[in-house]
């Protein structure tokens, strides 16, 4: 009996929950978590008088597999540029339309105009992070390593000295764009012959690596067991403020190899099927103005393409050059290209075997 | 009366099985065959499946994904790798899950009910923040790690990371499934008559007697509930690998995580997938059917 | 009453102390006057604070825990005439279909649940996160009560039968009583395994479905900050405290020293 009232109650409870809501207009957006400002979230709720609704990935694969399986009902995506030509070429998005989105002039040309998506057809950028060297400036000097380098994850006389105080980001594309790079090739090389060599390198140096890990480094980095990172120049610069916080004497600093780096530009698009796509362009339009996209860059220290906002950016985070990369360094930055079925297979080959050896 | 209870027990059997049966076939079943289907066609260009029927109109299937597997053997040793640290992780939950179980089963009534939630209610917190707690237990600064290598260091051995390594690995996925042993070995050990021992010990058993003559063999289809609770889910996962893993501890499940994310290559991992699926369910089969036998055993003894 | 052994006591208590040691840091440092969930600095209620005005992370929570209470209700159910049925009947397809989902790599499942999902047009959202638990948590319901019934007496079964109990009244009122911990247990694990999932549910979640792990996970790369140590302290203790209600709300159904 009171097995069944209590049934009665909860599927009573599940039935309203599950019920639509009619009664807001609301924005889906499906986003990284912590890549928009709370404040910016609420302006445009009063702006639009609408409600934005979040929901959350943490890796642009998992964007892809969800939609490639056939999920809908978000309005605006952010996917990174590699992901976006992915998008684009599995006709997932819906084309812009440009004269609802007149803020697209304070983004920097550097920016638009992408082999991605020629004439920002689908995309407009957002924000950008480059895939960098973290390192505790203490410990780097004390062992007298250089920091401008990739050499220094990868050549075992450096490696030495910081054995099992280094992690790497688990990501093939992302350590093979390092390691493409160190050895002199583009980070978009797809000669199966440079592969080889670059993983070679990267067993070489696997064995005084402590881990592989896209998610608890800056945690290490910021306590001290991990003493130099791959990582993404973002969460580098939150590590630095959570030790500064946290009381350290040493700093966790950005170090950019000479060699180059990969840089991630973010984008905002349009789903194919979005519910919304009114309420998409006015978001997007409202995140190409300076003020609101400066907001972010202030919180996470993200780049930031557009040209608006840098007078409502904090002027620390302007000097950083893993953040607003100078024109010298630009030209040896680069974005991610997806790569075919083929490539795609190779490299998992690659990177397994990459992982199961000693 | 016979033939009432002939067709008594048919109409019972479907009523019984049925609801079960329809709710897999439809909500397990049915998807799950869509990705063994998965298995025989090729990645899509840009992610996802290609399309079932191709420009030319001919049905794009084939058995690339099943040569791969067989050809190139890093994947199988990988599967073996996680079958050892399943096994580790199965044989490791029982010797500790037993005495737990039994210490609760053995307990007055009034207390079992919470001792049995005691022993869940750590699981109600968040996996990763359960995880991180871990991370800081085991952490290079911690008290353990300076523990264990000052042990190390008075006979004269480097130091040991204890993060980031196979021992962390198996720590986690021991802590992240003891549960899963408990509650089907209380759930046997429960029942175990108290008489039957004491009898024993009336007759001069001794306590490890009485343990393995009649407890044991009693409690065995709680041990094979609990390791195939415990060995099959430990064969998949890759959460655990992923955040305190070193460079060398892959398994299989990050691996078929992988093809479905960075690779894209649906199919291959569908076959990743059914590979592991056959292999637990028969490994499950083979310890039943030992099981029946071992029980049949035990009957006669 | 014989003196049970010492070295019993000694054992448990260590498998007590493994489980219990992780979970004290994760109460303690919800009180952590640091971002970071890495080493202690200083007490602080902030986190808390920070948690009653997160009304995304209380909704999450609120989600998890609907979805958590409906699967495990329903999956108990089915799991134990799951777990009868394969004990007293010779089948073929149901053992198959019952351990399947425990051996099926999450990722898969989900992925072929989307599709499918999205095949029968089907809106997403908070239900076909449940339906998709329900699917996985039936096997493990159905394990543990089988392991309960092997070896049974079934004579007390067939005692009653003889008196001329229907099949309905002699399940109700013998074997259920009787096989009530294997069931209590399967509840509790099929709740655990609800309430931390994230692969299944991130596949099957809606537009605007957000539960804990997913939240959770998606801070992973971030940081996950004490306030997610605080909402998981909170969650342990609500869930504790709603179970002991339920339970002495129906005291019948689920005390396992039943007199038959």
């Amino acid at each position: 009996m009171n097995v069944r009232a209590l049934a009665a109650a909860v599927l009573a409870i599940a039935a309203f929950a599950t019920a639509p809501v009619y009664a807001k207009d609301q924005l889906h957006l499906y986003n990284w978590n912590n890549y928009i400002a709370p404040e910016t979230i609420k302006r445009f709720e009063g702006v639009c008088q609408c409600e934005v609704v979040q929901t959350y990935y943490s890796d642009n694969e998992e964007l892809l597999a969800k939609l490639a399986a056939g999920a809908k009902g978000y309005d605006v995506l952010v996917p990174t540029s590699n992901a976006v030509q992915a998008l684009i070429r599995g006709g997932q998005l819906k084309p812009l339309d440009k004269t609802a989105i007149p803020n697209i002039k304070n983004v920097n040309p550097a920016y638009l105009n992408t082999p991605f998506d020629p004439g920002n057809q689908y995309s407009v950028p957002y924000a950008m992070s480059t895939t960098i060297l973290g390192y505790n400036d203490e410990k780097m000097k004390e062992l007298g390593l250089p920091t401008d380098t990739w050499a220094v994850i990868f050549d075992p006389k450096y490696l030495e000295k910081v054995k099992g105080r280094v992690t790497v980001l688990d990501s093939a594309n992302e350590l093979f764009a390092a390691a493409l790079k160190y050895l002199g090739y583009s980070a978009n090389d797809v000669d199966p012959k440079h592969w080889d060599e670059a993983a070679a390198a990267i067993r070489k140096a696997k064995p005084y690596w402590a881990a592989f890990n896209a998610s608890s480094y800056i945690k290490e980095l910021t306590v001290g067991n991990i003493w130099l990172v791959h990582g993404y120049s973002n969460d580098i610069f939150q590590a630095n403020l959570d030790a500064q916080a946290a009381g350290r004497k040493f700093h966790i600093l950005q170090g950019v190899p000479k060699e180059g780096a990969v840089l991630a530009v973010d984008n905002m698009v349009i789903h194919k099927a979005a519910p919304r796509p009114d309420l998409a362009l006015r978001f997007i339009n409202f995140m190409l103005d300076g003020r609101n996209s400066a907001e972010l860059t202030n919180l996470i220290g993200s780049g930031n393409p557009n040209l608006d906002a840098m007078k409502y950016i904090k002027p620390e985070l302007t000097k950083l050059p893993a953040v607003f990369p100078p024109k010298d360094l630009q030209a040896k930055l680069e974005q991610l290209k997806d790569l075919t079925v083929t490539q795609r297979r190779l490299r998992n080959k690659l990177w397994t075997e990459i992982k199961a050896s000693k | 009366m016979a033939a009432k209870g002939v067709s008594g027990t048919r109409m019972a059997k479907w009523l019984v099985s049925g609801p079960p049966l329809l709710y897999l076939l439809v909500f397990f079943a049915a998807p799950a065959l869509i990705m063994v289907l998965a298995s025989v066609r090729s990645p899509g260009e840009f992610g996802g499946l290609a399309p079932l029927v191709d420009e030319s109109g001919r049905l794009d299937l084939n058995t690339e994904s099943y040569v791969r597997l067989f050809t190139e053997s890093v994947y199988l040793q990988v599967f073996v790798k996680s079958a050892w640290y399943a096994l580790l992780t199965t044989l490791a939950c029982l010797a500790l899950a037993y005495p737990l179980a039994t210490l609760i089963a053995k307990s007055p009534k009034k207390h079992r009910d919470l001792l049995l939630l005691l022993v869940i209610l750590p699981f109600w917190s968040n996996f990763l923040i359960r995880i991180y707690a871990w991370m800081i237990i085991l952490g290079p600064n911690a008290a353990l790690a300076r523990m264990v290598n000052g042990v190390l260091a008075w006979f004269g051995a480097g130091p040991v990371p204890l993060l980031f390594s196979a021992f962390a690995v198996l720590t986690c996925l021991v802590y992240v499934h003891l549960p899963f042993m408990v509650l089907p070995l209380y759930a046997n050990l429960e029942k175990h008559d108290q008489a039957l021992l004491d009898a024993a010990q009336d007759l001069g058993a001794n306590a490890w007697h009485r343990f393995w003559r009649i407890t044991f063999p009693l409690s065995l289809p709680g041990v094979y509930a609990g390791s195939a609770l415990v060995f099959i889910p430990a064969l998949g996962i890759f959460a655990i690998p992923d955040i305190l893993g070193g460079p060398d501890d892959t398994l299989i499940g990050n691996l078929i995580k992988q093809q479905f994310l960075e690779t894209r290559d649906w199919p291959f991992g569908s076959v990743l997938s059914i590979m592991l699926t056959v292999a637990a369910l028969l490994l499950a089969g083979i310890a039943a059917w030992v099981g029946r036998r071992g029980a049949a055993g035990a009957a006669r003894a | 009453m014989r003196r049970r052994s010492s070295w019993l006591w000694v054992a448990a208590l260590a498998a007590y102390a493994f489980l219990y040691v992780p979970l004290i840091i994760v109460v303690v440092y919800s009180f952590n006057d640091s971002r970071l969930n890495a080493e202690w600095v200083g007490f602080t209620l902030d986190w808390y604070r920070k948690l009653a005005a997160n009304d995304d992370m209380l909704a999450a929570a609120g989600n998890s825990l609907l979805i958590a209470f409906t699967a495990s209700l329903v999956s108990t159910v089915l799991g134990t005439m799951a777990g009868v049925a394969l004990h007293r009947y010779r089948l073929r397809l149901l053992p198959i279909l019952v351990l399947a989902p425990i051996a099926i790599p999450e990722i898969l499942m989900g992925v072929s649940l989307l599709i499918f999902f999205v095949l029968l047009n089907f809106t997403l959202g908070l239900v076909s996160v449940a339906l998709a638990h329900i699917a996985f948590c039936i096997g493990f319901v159905a394990i543990v009560v089988r392991a309960r019934l092997a070896g049974m007496d079934e004579s007390l079964t067939e005692a009653a039968r003889d008196c001329g109990a229907t099949p309905a009244r002699a399940f109700r009122h013998v074997t259920l009583p009787l096989i009530m911990p294997g069931v209590v247990a399967g509840a509790l694990m099929a709740f655990t395994l609800s309430i931390d999932d994230f692969v299944i549910t991130f596949f099957t979640a809606g537009a605007g479905t957000v539960t804990l792990p997913l939240l959770i996970y998606s801070m992973i790369k971030i940081s996950v900050t004490p306030e997610v140590n605080a909402v998981s302290t909170l969650l342990m203790l609500l869930t504790l405290l709603l179970i002991v209600v339920a339970a002495k709300l129906s005291p019948t159904l689920l005390r396992s020293d039943r007199e038959t």
